[in-house]
């Protein structure tokens, strides 16, 4: 079984809100932690990211990261919560993990979250769509 | 084709010719030479997550379904984990057997269905019509447990809707030992044909320090060595019940991602034997009776024949999920032609491009362009393809 207390031991206060659950591990890490966070569990831990979610919550724009550990099946999901509803930002991790790089380009274009560092901001799915796209997708349908 | 200085630039797309789902590809080359891949997807985006947000859980099970027409039971399969992965909910034992049993199937036929292609694309048509010839036993099974021959409708929430009929069982072992004797026909053709490994041996490489760095899945990691399966590492259905092996190798080029897909294929036919044995005498119920879902998270995995399905849903205790998060295997293994297509030759972008097993139709040729000047350019990548082997087979056998 994987040692999941040594890791939260070891991100010390760097995350937050932690729930465990079986071979589920969801935490919550500030922006400014986030790249330092991720980098351990992809260059340290070798877990793999298998996806990221993006949804709106009470608080604001939350990013929830997918770390795999293929070996165990333990997952570790740092939450990441930007209360700038209107703007929200937080550091891109595709500079670390190449394979973030679809899934947080597509988070922009869904959820308007602005990825700072990303090498290839560019929308995915509607680049050439023949609307003039302002709002994030998600809030087009809501409005 | 537009000509630009010494880099021409080939578009294949929007509506690919090759790929079902409908993506575009900008491949620049310098000679014969890629020296770059632009990909460009979102051309039939179908907003599946928001669907499943306005339906109930049970109806999201359904609507995930028909996410893909080859993967029909790996998202529900998915789907339900993820589901049961909020309360922890237990699944009879006889469910699992029958899960186990459906998912292998579907790999079966997936793993048959991409051999036939890829074998049409290098110009191997023998190799096309025995693969799509003994995949249609298969769909016979799926009739035969579910009634329907895509889209079985099978998994629930707590077990599977439907049992498997004991009467039933002889004539799907039988159908399985027809299976395997084909696949070890199959396998040792591939194996003894040089021609076959001159043409894939060395094309397409994804080193296993790009597969882990693009986070690539299924056989297009497994074929670079990377040990990942999901039916090894999480305790679901009735895998950890059953003996069997994870096929990795370490070349990944894509003749040892057609390799690891023969050899899943054989240990899949492995795996719906013991099942099929196993449902002759475990007994008891398919489903338990689920009445309502908590509020909370969970995460949901099924190893599909392209690699590992994710799903993300999260309750508020209502009968329907708040935010369902989909990524399916394709997401994470088209960035891989990054890494695979650059240097190889244009002979080569066909198959290289479709040993991730990208959902593709089979097609003929690329688009026909006009370039800035006058002049009419026919790029035909299957047809560049084929020749290619043609030629390999003539420097090999004289014909």
């Amino acid at each position: 079984m994987p040692d999941v207390k040594s890791f939260i031991d070891k991100m010390g206060d760097r995350i937050t809100n932690t729930v465990e659950k079986p071979l589920r591990l969801y935490f919550e890490v500030p922006a400014e932690h986030v790249k330092e966070v991720t980098g351990y569990l992809f260059n340290e831990l070798g877990c793999r990211l298998s996806t990221a979610t993006a949804t709106e919550v009470y608080r604001g724009i939350e990013v929830l990261y997918h770390f795999s550990d293929d070996n165990s099946g333990q997952y570790y999901c740092p939450r990441i919560v930007m209360t700038d509803k209107e703007n929200p930002t937080m550091p891109s991790i595709t500079p670390i993990v190449q394979g973030a790089e679809w899934i947080e380009r597509e988070m922009n274009e869904f959820w308007g979250v602005t990825f700072t560092d990303h090498p290839k901001p560019e929308r995915l799915l509607s680049k050439d769509h023949p609307e003039n796209l302002d709002k994030p997708l998600r809030f087009r349908r809501l409005s | 084709m537009n000509v630009n200085g010494t880099t021409n630039t080939v578009p294949v797309g929007p509506f690919h010719p090759l790929l079902e789902e409908a993506e575009y590809f900008n491949i620049v080359v310098d000679g014969e030479t890629i020296v770059d891949i632009d990909i460009d997807i979102g051309w039939m985006h179908r907003g599946h997550e928001y669907l499943s947000e306005q339906r109930t859980f049970t109806q999201s099970i359904y609507l995930v379904e028909r996410i893909c027409g080859i993967c029909s039971t790996s998202h529900p399969l998915a789907c339900v984990h993820a589901i049961e992965d909020i309360d922890n909910i237990e699944i009879p034992l006889r469910a699992r057997y029958i899960r186990t049993l459906v998912g292998e199937l579907e790999r079966i036929h997936s793993h048959l269905l991409w051999l036939g292609l890829a074998g049409h694309f290098i110009g191997y048509d023998t190799l096309w019509m025995w693969s799509w010839k003994y995949r249609e036993p298969i769909l016979q099974m799926f009739e035969i447990i579910s009634g329907n021959r895509n889209h079985y409708g099978m998994m629930r929430v707590g077990g599977v809707a439907q049992d498997v009929d004991p009467d039933k069982i002889p004539i799907l072992i039988d159908h399985m030992d027809e299976i395997a004797q084909k696949m070890d026909m199959i396998a040792k053709a591939a194996n003894d044909d040089p021609v076959l490994k001159s043409r894939l041996v060395g094309v397409g490489v994804l080193t296993h320090e790009d597969a882990v760095n693009y986070c690539a899945v299924g056989p297009t990691s497994r074929a670079s060595g990377v040990p990942a399966d999901v039916r090894k590492s999480e305790d679901t259905d009735a895998y950890s019940l059953i003996d069997w092996n994870v096929i990795v190798l370490d070349h990944g080029d894509v003749y040892d991602k057609l390799v690891v897909r023969v050899l899943e294929t054989v240990e899949s036919i492995k795996i719906c034997k013991v099942c099929l044995e196993k449902l002759k005498t475990v007994q008891g119920p398919i489903l338990n009776n689920v009445k309502e879902i908590s509020p909370g998270e969970g995460i949901g995995r099924y190893e599909a024949p392209r690699g590992e399905v994710f799903h993300y849903i999260r309750s508020d205790g209502t009968n329907r999920p708040i935010r369902h998060k989909v990524r399916a295997p394709s997401f994470v293994n088209i960035p891989t032609f990054a890494a695979t297509c650059k240097g190889a030759s244009l002979a080569d972008a066909l198959i290289t491009t479709a040993s991730v097993d990208p959902c593709y139709c089979c097609t003929e040729r690329s688009l026909r362009v006009k370039d800035t000047g006058s002049n009419v350019l026919d790029v035909d990548l299957l047809e560049l393809s084929r020749i290619k082997t043609k030629v390999i087979r003539r420097e090999i056998h004289g014909v």
